[in-house]
């Protein structure tokens, strides 16, 4: 896959920018806060139809202005060339159309564009909160998997409205009532039970994967293994049936304490990815070197099992990571991606980089949401 | 944005307006602005009579200007069945099909802990009262497949379902919206409620 080129119109600090891309490396170099995350921002809203930065489409269009404009044009192994455009409104309602045509479905845009972000936010994957690591897991399972975009909105919507009523019982303002209590438990458990499953049956693909990387990076004999692990009795091998009977005997051993906090305690908006380097918990395990080389060995898993499942070179987007990587890491990295991925780079300077990313990379400098030339 | 005095008046005596449809009150201040002094006058009036003399039914819950509504009423109509909806659109929507015969029971809602309605707010207690002292053969629920729905749906299934057979209408797949997918469950419940061809 190959993004040929990228319109931006009202789009963050944007007013109005075309940027066409040539070569395998795109170097977008600028100071801070000038518009060089806002740009991968844009190809992650076009990827996965949302932002790790912001839920609020106000936020997404420039200041002043109503509605924002994407427009990519990309070439694909086996679809061709496609153009993808997007509208965002400060009102929140999203337009999208595929080759000049509107779709239905947002559904039908995940999937035409893929990723790998590697931001310098993920170097803290290993050590950071569980909801790193499940957001993490949620992007690649939404490429891999559009319906999980689908599972994952109803989930967020049954756990909001089951969190609301917690939260009425515990203020008093309305009583415990068994009979619908029991049917948002059901709910949330038929839900819960199929993102669980479907994260989990990923991480078992993306183990092996990850762990040959990792072996390949550290150059030691360490396993990495990587386990989806829910905050109840969870055997992935059991009928669908059996893990949803076990997600509600849970929720009832837990019902006191969740009346009492006015929240839900189980399912997989609290699930944990757990990782571990020889069978030590992997934030315990080694400094924050070695954790860092943990983090770029499940960055090049992700993107050879999105390589491996939808036949496409996926992006490469490295959001201020580059330069925090040591000569070593670059270099190990570049070995892994050469010339096959396409790969757009921000930094705000050129120093720290090894010779060899910036001899056939296209540099442009972005100030004040434009970019004002080549370097 | 400024807005003359008597002008923001108005675009704030809007009732609440729904959460869905933020500038509804602005956008109808800016067009009734713009219409003849007549026909703002009659929209004005109509205003009042309809708040004044539409009521809702004492029996269903739908909309209606007498104490009981004209479906109610109507001989013709098939007293064994009722037809279970959220809000008097869906009657409407469902009577523009002219495929019912039957009577219904308006709710007034889903329920929906996060807008602070639950069972108590609906007309719940007025269904089982009515489904329990009349002779129902048959409840349909017909109730859009929304997380909000399914629990209403499944709630009120379980307090009827000692009176008499209730039943669900059969959802196809899904049109429009948001990011709604053809999936199993959607699938199977479009099965479930299959019937053969004419
Ligand atoms: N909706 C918006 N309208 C106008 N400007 C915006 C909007 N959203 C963000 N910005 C501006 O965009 C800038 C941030 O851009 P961005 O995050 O791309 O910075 P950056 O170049 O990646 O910087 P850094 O090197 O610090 O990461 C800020 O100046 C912010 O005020
Ligand atoms: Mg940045
Ligand atoms: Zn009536």
């Amino acid at each position: 896959m190959y993004l040929k080129n990228l319109h931006l119109q009202h789009f963050r600090n944007y007013p109005e920018q075309s940027i066409e891309f040539t070569g395998s490396k795109t170097i977008l170099l600028g100071e801070n806060a000038q518009g060089k995350s806002n740009l991968l921002e844009a190809v992650e809203l076009l990827s996965v139809l949302r932002s790790h930065r912001t839920s609020r489409d106000r936020d997404l269009v420039r200041e002043g202005e109503e509605v924002a404009r994407l427009v990519a044009n990309l070439k694909r192994e086996d679809r061709g060339n496609l153009e993808m455009g997007m509208v965002l409104r400060g009102n929140g309602r999203r337009s999208v159309a595929l080759n000049g045509v509107g779709l239905r479905r947002q559904l039908d845009f995940l999937g035409v564009l893929n990723m790998v972000q590697f931001s310098s936010l993920d170097l803290d994957l290993v050590r950071g909160g569980p909801e790193m690591r499940r957001h993490w897991l949620d992007g690649l399972l939404v490429q891999l998997e559009p319906i999980y975009a689908h599972l994952l909105q109803q989930y967020g919507q049954i756990l909001k409205q089951r969190n609301a009523l917690l939260k009425a019982i515990r203020q008093g303002k309305v009583g415990f009532d068994p009979e619908q209590m029991a049917l948002w438990d059901a709910q949330l458990a038929t839900t819960g039970t199929r993102l669980a499953r479907r994260r989990s049956r990923l991480l078992q693909r993306l183990n092996p994967i990850a762990d040959r990387w990792h072996q390949a990076i550290s150059g030691g004999s360490e396993h990495l293994n990587l386990t989806y692990a829910p905050k109840f009795d969870f055997v992935d091998t059991n009928a669908i049936e059996d893990i949803r009977q076990a997600f509600l005997v849970r929720l009832q051993q837990k019902a006191i304490a969740e009346q009492q906090q006015g929240t839900s305690l189980v399912g997989p908006h609290r699930d944990e990815v757990v990782l571990t380097i020889n069978q030590t918990p992997a934030r315990e395990y080694g400094s924050q070197g070695q954790q860092r080389t943990l983090v770029l060995a499940l960055k090049l898993a992700e993107l050879e099992l999105i390589e491996a499942v939808t036949g496409e070179t996926p992006l490469l987007l490295l959001d201020d990571v580059l330069a925090e990587l040591d000569l070593q890491r670059q270099n190990q990295l570049l070995d892994a991606i050469q010339d096959r991925v396409q790969t757009i780079i921000t930094t705000t300077h050129l120093g720290s980089f090894d010779a060899q990313w910036l001899s056939s990379a296209q540099i442009f400098q972005v100030e004040n949401g434009t970019i004002v030339g080549k370097v | 944005m400024v807005y003359t005095r008597p002008l923001a008046r108005l675009t704030r005596t809007f009732p609440a307006s729904p959460r869905h449809w933020p500038q509804i009150g602005q956008r109808l201040a800016m067009h009734i602005i713009k219409r003849p002094e007549e026909e703002v006058a009659a929209l004005a009036q109509a205003l009042i009579d309809a708040k004044k003399l539409v009521g809702t039914c004492t029996t269903c819950g739908h909309l209606s200007a007498e104490p009981v509504c004209e479906i109610c009423r109507a001989p013709a109509r098939d007293d064994t069945m009722l037809c279970v909806i959220a809000d008097s659109r869906d009657l409407i929507a469902l009577e523009k099909t002219r495929e019912y015969k039957g009577k219904y029971h308006v709710l007034g809602g889903l329920i929906s802990p996060i807008d602070g309605i639950g069972p108590e707010q609906l007309n719940i207690q007025s269904l089982v009262r009515r489904v329990s002292q009349t002779p129902i053969k048959e409840v349909i629920m017909a109730i859009s497949p929304s997380i909000e729905g399914e629990t209403t749906t499944l709630y009120i299934g379980h307090l009827l379902k000692p009176f008499t057979r209730v039943t669900r209408i059969a959802f196809g797949l899904p049109m429009g919206g948001d990011l709604e997918y053809a999936d199993e469950v959607t699938l199977a419940r479009a099965l479930e409620g299959r019937r053969d061809l004419d």
